[in-house]
């Protein structure tokens, strides 16, 4: 739209040159001949008439580059985040039980996404996403599906941060899916909470037997934001295709470091305990077959 | 007659043709002028440049109660201007539903070189801060989606927002630069002091020799022009055993910065009594008598305070004079800063402090 503004701004002001210009040629004409000359206005429209054909040359091969530029071939890969807990589906009214027999529910499960890159071995070619930041909330069905653009025609992995970068963790109060007011970021410590589980477990010592992981942390030795790098089964054709992911809790307790419910129920700040959890929730991404 | 036809024509033409320059920048810009002889400011401008517009929503969110739970909490009930914007004459300040804070609400000054905020240096950002006191249970217990949607409904703030920032879209950003920029206005740089060093004014006796005693004993943390060097010590304060603060231990999780607080600034400091990180001097004497008599050698009290500051009664007296020259009396009676409506009718700082 913006092309069409300025293409109109510029016709204009030419527009108006061209009328001063026209202008102060009959003048000196008048000044000469003490007359008006006779197809003086004829002129001055069939100047106007090839002005107008000039510009609108110009506007349209000026239009046709942009849409050429915009045309180019992209195709829509979705990625479908698919949150489990073990084999079962993740929701708000089942009983889980983890590894250590410990019988759990989730009340909440969110993750950030981010600096997603799409990647085809077989040509070496990337696309990254760096910009594009997703909150990814288990009660958000509009939030599990997430939609790229590509212009790669196929894709052999795809790799991205479970977290928020450092640099958003330092530039201050963020829009879109980084506002404070989505409830993943603390005020008291500045810093995201990368990935957060809330729920409860009645091994938990804790009012309610409230259990909550709420995993942040982006400094040198307290970063909690992880890559994660999968790969695709077989090459991927990326016209409509889609990835589902799946996404298991249950590595948040034994991936890597055990993490009992009935010891740690709590974890609400950056540090060691934060980093194991961390750790744990790198391994809970896979491509499902 | 056509001379003239023509030169409406185009004058017209030329006022639709750039009505869209005018239509993106129809704020006011404000300028940030930095006081001669300080460092650059650390807050970033470009990402918030100032405007009139931004200047007037912020002081206007800063001294609306309507950010807080119940309506009875602004930014300015526990930063009063007469104050420097600490809360005059508490120790602790009160929030929400008769609760109070856990420490000593800071002085709001020369905002734009700070790069840290809160006692402990848990915020790494000025436009972060207000999200702190607003959530805080005990301040104004409030969350941020009710702030914005009180805001919302507000039609005075709706179109304050679309002058500050072109649209009537209220959101966190736009609140937080919003008050930012009125904050971080906020430049204390006009005291006797700064007379002195320009060169317009000078010490008396008492003053001058306080100065000498400020040189040699406390300007190592309290550096000047900003009398603080923002680093984080700890004092050798016992702790209270009811508020158990640690202080930034709390952010970093490491031992060594267990019960280390920021150095605060001495700039308005004859105003902004009591003092310490829980606000137990009642003070400038108190804070003195500490210095030279009760600092505790905890394994992270700092190495220049092991063995305390020795003081006589004749230099205690003589930095006291020198602390009352850092009043910035200019600053307190600042228009700019005073609630919306009211810059004719400031309430006056309490008298045995006006200098």
């Amino acid at each position: 739209m913006q092309v069409f503004k300025n293409i109109y701004r510029l016709y204009f002001m030419a527009f108006i040159a061209e009328y001063i210009f026209f202008r102060t040629s009959v003048r000196r004409n008048r000044r000469c001949h003490k007359e008006l000359m006779p197809g003086s206005k004829k002129l001055y429209l069939t100047s106007i008439l090839k002005y107008t054909v000039c510009l609108l040359l110009v506007a349209f091969f000026f239009c046709t580059a942009q849409l050429a530029n915009a045309q180019q071939k992209l195709n829509n890969i979705t990625l479908q985040f698919v949150n489990k807990a073990g084999e079962k589906l993740l929701n708000a009214d089942s009983i889980y039980t983890n590894p250590f027999g410990e019988t759990f529910t989730v009340r909440t499960f969110k993750y950030y996404i981010s600096h997603i890159v799409l990647q085809d071995d077989a040509t070496g070619k990337r696309q990254s996403y760096n910009n594009d930041y997703f909150l990814v909330d288990d009660a958000d069905t509009s939030s599990k599906k997430i939609v790229l653009q590509t212009d790669l025609n196929s894709i052999t992995s795809i790799h991205f941060l479970l977290g928020v970068d450092s640099l958003k963790n330092v530039s201050g109060v963020q829009e879109g899916t980084l506002d404070p007011v989505k409830g993943m970021f603390w005020t008291w410590n500045s810093g995201y909470v990368m990935a957060k589980i809330e729920g409860n477990s009645p091994v938990a010592k804790t009012p309610q037997h409230a259990f909550s992981y709420d995993i942040g942390g982006y400094k040198k030795n307290e970063n909690t934001e992880r890559q994660i790098d999968l790969k695709l089964p077989r090459e991927l054709n990326t016209e409509n295709a889609q990835i589902n992911i799946e996404v298991n809790i249950m590595t948040w307790f034994n991936a890597v470091n055990e993490m009992k419910i009935a010891n740690t129920p709590f974890c609400h700040e950056p540090g060691v305990l934060a980093k194991k959890i961390a750790d744990n929730y790198a391994k809970m991404f896979s491509i499902q077959k | 007659m056509k001379i003239i036809t023509a030169i409406i024509i185009v004058f017209i033409a030329l006022a639709f043709g750039t009505s869209w320059v005018v239509a993106v920048n129809n704020t006011h810009a404000i300028k940030f002028v930095v006081p001669k002889g300080w460092p650059q400011p650390v807050y970033d401008f470009k990402q918030n440049p100032l405007t009139a517009e931004g200047f007037e929503l912020g002081r206007k969110l800063f001294y609306d109660g309507r950010l807080s739970k119940d309506g009875n909490f602004a930014c300015a009930s526990c930063h009063q201007q007469f104050a420097a914007f600490t809360t005059y004459d508490h120790n602790l300040s009160h929030g929400f539903n008769n609760s109070f804070t856990r420490r000593n609400a800071p002085p709001l000054f020369n905002l734009a070189w700070q790069k840290e905020f809160m006692w402990d240096g848990g915020i790494n950002h000025l436009d972060l801060q207000p999200l702190a006191p607003i959530t805080d249970a005990n301040e104004m217990a409030e969350t941020i989606q009710n702030v914005l949607n009180k805001l919302k409904k507000d039609t005075a703030y709706r179109r304050m927002f679309k002058a500050a920032f072109g649209d009537e879209n209220i959101t966190t950003q736009r609140m937080t630069k919003a008050i930012s920029q009125f904050v971080v206005m906020m430049v204390s740089a006009n005291s006797k002091y700064d007379k002195v060093m320009r060169g317009e004014d000078s010490f008396n006796l008492p003053q001058r020799l306080g100065y000498e005693i400020f040189k040699r004993k406390c300007i190592n943390c309290h550096t000047e022009p900003m009398f603080t060097d923002y680093s984080y010590r700890n004092a050798g304060l016992t702790t209270d055993d009811y508020l158990a603060d640690i202080g930034r231990m709390k952010i970093t999780n490491k031992p060594a910065d267990s019960m280390k607080f920021k150095v605060p600034s001495l700039r308005n400091a004859a105003v902004t009594a009591p003092y310490g990180h829980d606000g137990r001097f009642v003070s400038l004497l108190s804070v003195m008598n500490f210095y030279r008599n009760d600092v505790v050698n905890y394994s992270t009290t700092d190495s220049l305070l092991k063995h305390g500051i020795p003081l006589s009664n004749f230099e205690i007296g003589q930095l006291t004079a020198f602390i009352y020259t850092l009043t910035d009396s200019s600053f307190l009676k600042d228009p700019r800063f005073a609630p919306p409506g009211f810059e004719n009718r400031m309430p006056a700082p309490p008298a045995e402090h006006v200098h």
